[in-house]
């Protein structure tokens, strides 16, 4: 079986996990998750502690009545403190940014085709209509995402938009299998439209597909 | 336990798979396969024979965000034949045991884009 390590940086996103796999966080899938939020004086870089329904609530991001919004932050809660001591959360560098080496794919074998990321709106893996994912219309998902592994995503990127079984992202820039393991790269970001009319606290799952022999 | 393919080769030796997670599909000898019995979720035995080549994976999911995620998941397994440029693929839905049995051509992009290094 190819097993598959989600990993996030924390340090230089200018730099793989290749050459310095000490940027960056394994996230452990039962207890840690990503934060996508504003951010404030509380939920932010280095928290001491697990941030609250409120805390959260208080950071999130607010809707703009003319432009879109993109989420400016996104941390990695960090349950068991891997690194740094006793923080609990850490920004992932270079989120939304022209930066290539984000999210980090790491596979330890072959796969059989080429790994793809999705938006979904539970782990069931059935629908995509939420407000975050398009309300069933994919291309107005606010998940976008770009495959980094070959190349810089470009100032200001746009990415695809994020939903369902028909538009996912190619995580080897459709260049097919991994032939021998090895990282895979992707950017993402959360863009909310100007005057959406519908504020919500919504959860989805995004997941990686993947094949092996 | 049940192992999930049984091979049958031309010079009558056999080659048993092992399980969905360690498939032992890479260790296969290089030999002419002359039958494939695949253990279907249902117990029942799905026969591929007198194909050219053969192919078999499992598609997995991991959520990597999101409550109540799954961390990972066995969603489909794929045994497949090639014969004359086209290739039969049963397509083995892991979750409620449905097949689906599907035909490309060789140079359909789903064929085409396999990792080639794993056709037997």
């Amino acid at each position: 079986m190819t097993n598959l390590t989600f990993l996030t940086n924390y340090v230089d996103a200018d730099v793989t996990y290749l050459i310095n796999p000490a940027d960056y966080i394994a996230v452990d899938l039962t207890n840690d998750y990503l934060i996508w939020t504003a951010g404030d004086a509380v939920v932010k870089d280095l928290m001491t502690h697990e941030p609250t329904s409120g805390e959260l609530n208080a950071a999130a991001s607010l809707i703009d009545a003319v432009n879109p919004v993109t989420v400016a932050k996104c941390l990695l809660m960090d349950y068991s403190h891997d690194v740094g001591g006793s923080y609990y959360t850490h920004l992932v560098k270079g989120m939304s940014e022209n930066k290539r080496y984000v999210y980090c794919f790491s596979f330890d074998a072959a796969t059989a085709t080429e790994p793809q990321l999705e938006a979904w709106d539970t782990s069931a893996h059935a629908t995509a209509v939420k407000n975050v994912l398009g309300l069933g219309t994919a291309l107005n998902s606010f998940v976008k995402g770009v495959c980094t592994t070959v190349t810089l995503p470009g100032v200001g990127w746009a990415g695809a938009s994020l939903a369902g079984a028909s538009n996912v992202l190619l995580l080897n820039a459709g260049n097919g299998a991994i032939l021998g393991g090895g990282a895979l790269y992707a950017n993402l970001k959360i863009v909310i439209p100007a005057a959406y009319a519908t504020p919500a606290a919504e959860t989805f799952v995004l997941t990686c597909r993947y094949t092996y022999v | 336990m049940v192992n999930l393919f049984e091979i049958v080769f031309d010079d009558n030796s056999t080659y048993s798979g092992g399980t969905l997670e360690t498939t032992g599909w890479k260790d296969i000898p290089k030999k002419k396969i002359r039958s494939i019995f695949y253990l279907l979720p249902s117990k029942d035995y799905l026969c591929l024979c007198n194909y050219d080549k053969y192919y078999h994976m499992i598609e997995a999911t991991q959520d990597i965000y999101g409550s109540a995620a799954i961390a990972v998941r066995l969603e489909y397994a794929y045994i497949m034949g090639k014969k004359n440029n086209r290739v039969t693929v049963y397509k083995i839905d892991l979750t409620n045991s449905n097949i689906l049995k599907l035909d490309f051509a060789e140079d359909d992009e789903f064929i085409s884009r396999l990792n080639n290094s794993f056709w037997k």
